[in-house]
């Protein structure tokens, strides 16, 4: 008060400072004004601090070998995150819809990796590769190759040059036009997305169905897995005195018959036979495996086997290799590859293991170096506490299918490394650690398996592989569900129940969808700092909370005007699926457990918040919308059963929902028939917001 | 007289005047509470929103609502009195003894209650720009982050029209405190006026567009009330950088010209009241006095 006093002697000096300090504002304010922040344009990062979406670069052919996937980095206006993008083709095609702008804004500044003195080639299997990158350039200023003879992992891919020049030069070699960036991002390429894996699911099975049949196959082994086989049959006990004596005897498609009772022995096979046990029992002397197979097209069936050794990996193995020169995960291989097992094939292509059963505290069946087998009818029993065993099925760079079979206690049912294509599915897995656990593993079908009490998790999915199907999976009383990373992965028609998470989203550029979460403590869990899933039609019931989300932009759970459906989302006075639902929001997470919520919910402090979120979403930290939610269950009838704790494991059919010829069929049938009826037709639009959003999650 | 005094005879009085009502505001220890409740209420909006976190564009997405309501409010706090009080205890009746003109005065009057208001509704908005510029951050730190477009040239920018449209509000409310007659009657056209202006504007905006006025027609029409005119070059020079340049969101002269006639506006209404209120009341009562009595 002293220092402004109005009559005061100092105030004609205050007044002038005001005054100035006034003029010093407006002159700033004007600045701000004279100022264009749009156009600021920051410097490239280190592409490894960038958030990365697109293609994956840690598949197994981009990881074994010299090809690149070209790179991409985007500053957008409302993201703080800088984001990277392998693949040029897999940022063009975001710009195409403008779900990206609505969520992150629009780009400021894009660069791209050049390769003009990276030696750029092809790879014989037709990849793009280059010993290494030059620069980074703005998008603007670099030249691209399209329709060359280099592609992607996922198809079509495109390679950017500083120089015009060099562009030209690649083009002569390789093939393909160069053009400008503008022609890059009109351009719609022809590239593989979750949608793709979605509509792949059902053939993966029959693919499964067919590798199953092969091996099955009467000139093989006959129906009842032995006996029929063209060869000689050797008894063991008649011809010879062990079942290893009589696989050694045994010329190429012999049958080695194995009789009822106990043989404590350890078997070589080293030819292409079948061993058929009929209630046979091998015992091994507790150090190493117990039968090993060193050939193709074996098939082992009928046989019961104990006494494995209990060591689970090589930690020698490992040390040496590590020394010496081996491809990049050596280490691992030999660490997880070279442990005890039941069955233990190395280079075995074609191996049928049928009606087995195995008590290990080691692995129970354990595959190397392309031993691609079927695995029908196996039971392996493990240990106890999963920290004193080891896998029920260890996979390493083999394709392996698993059918019918059941894992109980160990650490992992199934652990899969380097196994591209495999299919697991029917199985039981009870009080496993993982019960099925991928790494470095793409293209594979997880599908209709049971698993409960898995400490940790049913379906793990680790590294950065890509097109994976995880379909129809029933998850209950485990750590959690479903938690799988990666690039192009669907997750779909999973039942997830009283598990402590029912499903992650940390696949990116995935579609997560029909799942049903009930009674979990948390449903959902969005991980990726930069949202690039598609979150539908999943339902979520009974869940503590039904949807957590980590740091990173806020995440928006919804395809069109499609939402997911949670329990409580519309209690109140609105109209169902009128008023966005914010799973991470107190009041909204409320509301299917305290009904006075509905009551906070109407305050005009709320609907004001209701409001600002959503808006300018890029910028928002850490929280989930579902701007339409669903006023019914998608799937209520699997609602129901995973509600009931000693409901048969649930597998809803989703081979008929996904084929998608019986889904052109039904279409077909409707715009073509000219006696379609009013009913008929408004179905048929009714069904249309869907097929938007499937076009959209194919980008 | 020493120091302003200098400037001119013309200014002499309205300096006087200034500092007569400065001297009244900065005796008046509500005006400081208010600062502090709106600094509070900003400061919840954003905690609430978490617009704040993450950097100033969506700190003013979250505070764009409240702020129409609020600084409306402020003004019509800070000025509904303003020009009642001398008429009421017949103050201004000896002050017009003086050589002061009734343009002086209300000039006097209103640039200090401006500066009043500038202090209560700038301060705590720039205040709270400089909590977010302190505390704004990415959730995490593993990945390279930058600020987009967003700066805190977009928040100075959203202060500066702050102003204009204050000074609209405040102008308006002077004009009441020059029509009122007591200090309830004051109070109650305030009132109409604040809710007539916070939401008449937008209301007969959307009258306009339900009976027909075709869309083309919104950015001038937007542009008209003070509420529509600020919120559009909000939209404009603030929270439009961040979407992809899409247009206009205002006509922007027309939205300038608009804040600067409502002020103009309601500082003529102000003089002419206290000119010629007399005057007209004089003229009523005869007016009234010819009819014929019930």
């Amino acid at each position: 008060m002293a220092i402004i006093d109005p009559y005061g002697e100092r105030f004609g000096r205050a007044f002038l400072v005001v005054a100035v300090l006034a003029v010093l504002a407006g002159v700033a304010t004007a600045g701000a004004y004279a100022a264009d922040p749009s156009t600021a344009t920051p410097d490239p990062v280190a592409y490894d601090d960038a958030v990365e979406l697109g293609l994956s670069s840690e598949t197994d052919e981009l990881m074994a070998g010299s090809a690149r996937i070209p790179r991409v980095q985007v500053f957008y206006s409302q993201l703080q995150y800088v984001v990277g993008y392998n693949g040029i083709e897999s940022f063009a095609t975001t710009l195409d819809g403008d779900r990206t702008e609505r969520q992150f804004g629009y780009p400021l500044v894009v660069y791209v990796e050049t390769f003009d003195d990276g030696n750029p080639g092809v790879t014989d299997g037709g990849l793009f590769e280059a010993e290494r990158a030059t620069e980074w350039v703005p998008a603007d200023d670099a030249a691209y190759v399209v329709g060359s003879a280099a592609s992607s992992p996922a198809g079509e891919t495109v390679v950017p040059f500083s120089e015009r020049a060099n562009a030209e030069r690649f083009a002569a070699e390789h093939g393909g036009r160069v053009v400008d960036w503008r022609a890059v991002r009109d351009r719609s390429f022809d590239v593989d997305s979750a949608a793709t894996v979605r509509s792949m699911a059902p053939a993966r099975w029959v693919e499964a169905d067919e590798r199953i049949a092969d091996a099955t196959a009467k000139e093989r082994s006959g129906e009842d897995g032995g006996g029929d086989r063209v060869g000689d049959v050797i008894v063991v006990g008649e011809d010879a005195p062990t079942i290893d004596a009589a696989a050694r005897a045994a010329p190429p498609n012999a049958t080695v018959v194995v009789p009822p009772g106990t043989y404590e022995e350890t078997v070589t096979v080293n030819e292409s036979v079948t061993i058929a046990g009929e209630d046979a029992r091998v015992r091994g002397d507790g150090n190493g495996s117990v039968i090993a197979v060193r050939a193709p097209n074996v098939t082992l069936s009928g046989l019961s086997i104990d006494g494995v050794g209990n060591r689970t990996r090589d930690p020698e193995a490992a040390r040496e290799a590590a020394e010496e020169d081996g491809t990049w995960d050596t280490n691992i291989q030999l660490g997880y590859g070279h442990g005890d097992a039941g069955i233990l094939a190395v280079d075995a292509p074609g191996l049928l293991v049928d009606d087995v059963a195995v008590e290990t505290n080691a692995s129970g069946v354990l595959l190397r170096e392309g031993s691609d087998a079927v695995i029908r009818d196996l039971r392996v029993d493990g240990s106890d506490d999963w920290r004193d065993g080891f896998m029920g099925v260890t996979g390493m760079e083999s394709r392996v299918t698993v059918t019918d079979s059941r894992f109980e206690g160990g650490r992992d049912g199934v652990y899969l490394h380097r196994a591209d294509g495999s299919v697991i599915r029917n199985s039981t897995f009870v009080g496993n650690r993982y019960g099925t656990h991928l790494m470095y593993t793409g293209d594979a079908l997880i599908a209709d398996n049971a698993f409960r009490n898995a400490e940790f998790g049913g379906i793990t999915v680790m590294t950065r592989p890509s097109g994976n199907a995880i379909v129809g999976n029933d998850v209950r009383d485990s750590g959690a569900g479903i938690q799988a990373s990666g690039t192009r992965s669907y997750v779909g028609y999973n039942t997830l129940a009283d598990n402590g998470l029912g499903f992650s989203t940390s696949a990116r550029g995935s579609l997560y969808e029909r799942n049903v979460a009930v009674d979990n403590e948390v449903g959902a869990h969005a991980t990726t700092v930069v949202p690039s899933s598609r979150v539908v039609a999943n339902d979520f019931v009974g869940n503590d909370r039904h949807a957590e989300a980590g740091p990173g932009a806020l995440r928006v759970w919804a395809a069109g005007d499609r939402g997911n459906y949670w329990e409580g989302a519309n209690v109140g006075l609105h109209e169902p699926g009128e008023r966005a639902y914010r799973p991470t929001a107190p009041v909204d997470a409320a509301l299917h457990r305290e009904p006075a919520a509905a009551a906070v919910r109407e305050s005009p402090a709320a609907a004001l918040l209701d409001r600002l979120y959503g808006t300018v979403p890029g910028a928002r930290s850490g929280s989930i919308v579902d701007p339409s939610p669903a006023p019914e269950p998608y799937a209520p009838e699997r609602v129901a059963a995973a509600s009931d704790p000693d409901s048969a494991p649930i597998r809803p059919d989703w081979r008929e929902e996904l084929d998608p010829a019986t889904t052109a069929a039904t279409n077909g049938m409707n715009t073509h028939d000219r006696n379609a009826t009013n009913e008929t037709v408004s179905q048929v639009a009714t069904a249309g917001p869907r097929r938007p959003a499937d076009a959209e999650g194919r980008r | 007289m020493r120091g302003i005094g200098k400037t001119g005879d013309r200014t002499a009085p309205v300096a006087t005047v200034f500092r007569r009502e400065l001297a009244t505001v900065l005796r008046t220890p509500g005006y400081g509470v208010l600062a502090l409740g709106l600094f509070v209420v900003l400061g919840g909006t954003l905690a609430v929103g978490g617009g704040g976190r993450t950097g100033f564009v969506p700190a003013v997405v979250d505070l764009l609502s409240v702020t129409e309501v609020v600084v409306p409010l402020a003004a019509f706090v800070v000025g509904y009195r303003a020009l009642l009080v001398d008429a009421e205890s017949g103050e201004l009746a000896v002050i017009r003894t003086y050589p002061v003109s009734v343009a002086g005065y209300v000039a006097g009057v209103v640039l200090a209650r401006t500066l009043a208001f500038l202090a209560i509704v700038v301060v705590p908005y720039a205040l709270i720009g400089g909590v977010v510029w302190a505390t704004a951050a990415p959730d995490t730190g593993i990945f390279a982050t930058h600020s987009g477009v967003d700066s805190p040239l977009l928040y100075l920018r959203f202060l500066g029209l702050l102003v204009p449209f204050g000074a609209a509000y405040l102008s308006l409310a002077t004009a009441v405190s020059a029509v009122a007659s007591s200090r309830r009657g004051a109070v109650a056209i305030a009132v109409l006026a604040l809710v007539a202006g916070v939401l008449g504007g937008d209301l007969a905006l959307l009258r306009s567009l339900a009976s027909g006025t075709p869309p083309s027609a919104i950015p001038g029409l937007l542009a008209s009330a003070p509420n529509g005119a600020f919120r559009g070059l909000v939209f404009e020079g603030v929270i439009g950088v961040s979407f992809a340049p899409a247009g206009e969101f205002v006509d922007v002269g027309r939205a300038v010209g608009a804040l600067l006639g409502w002020t103009v506006g309601g500082l003529v209404v102000s003089t002419m009241s206290l000119a010629y209120g007399d005057r007209i009341g004089v003229l009523f009562e005869g007016v009234r006095a010819r009819l014929p009595s019930p």
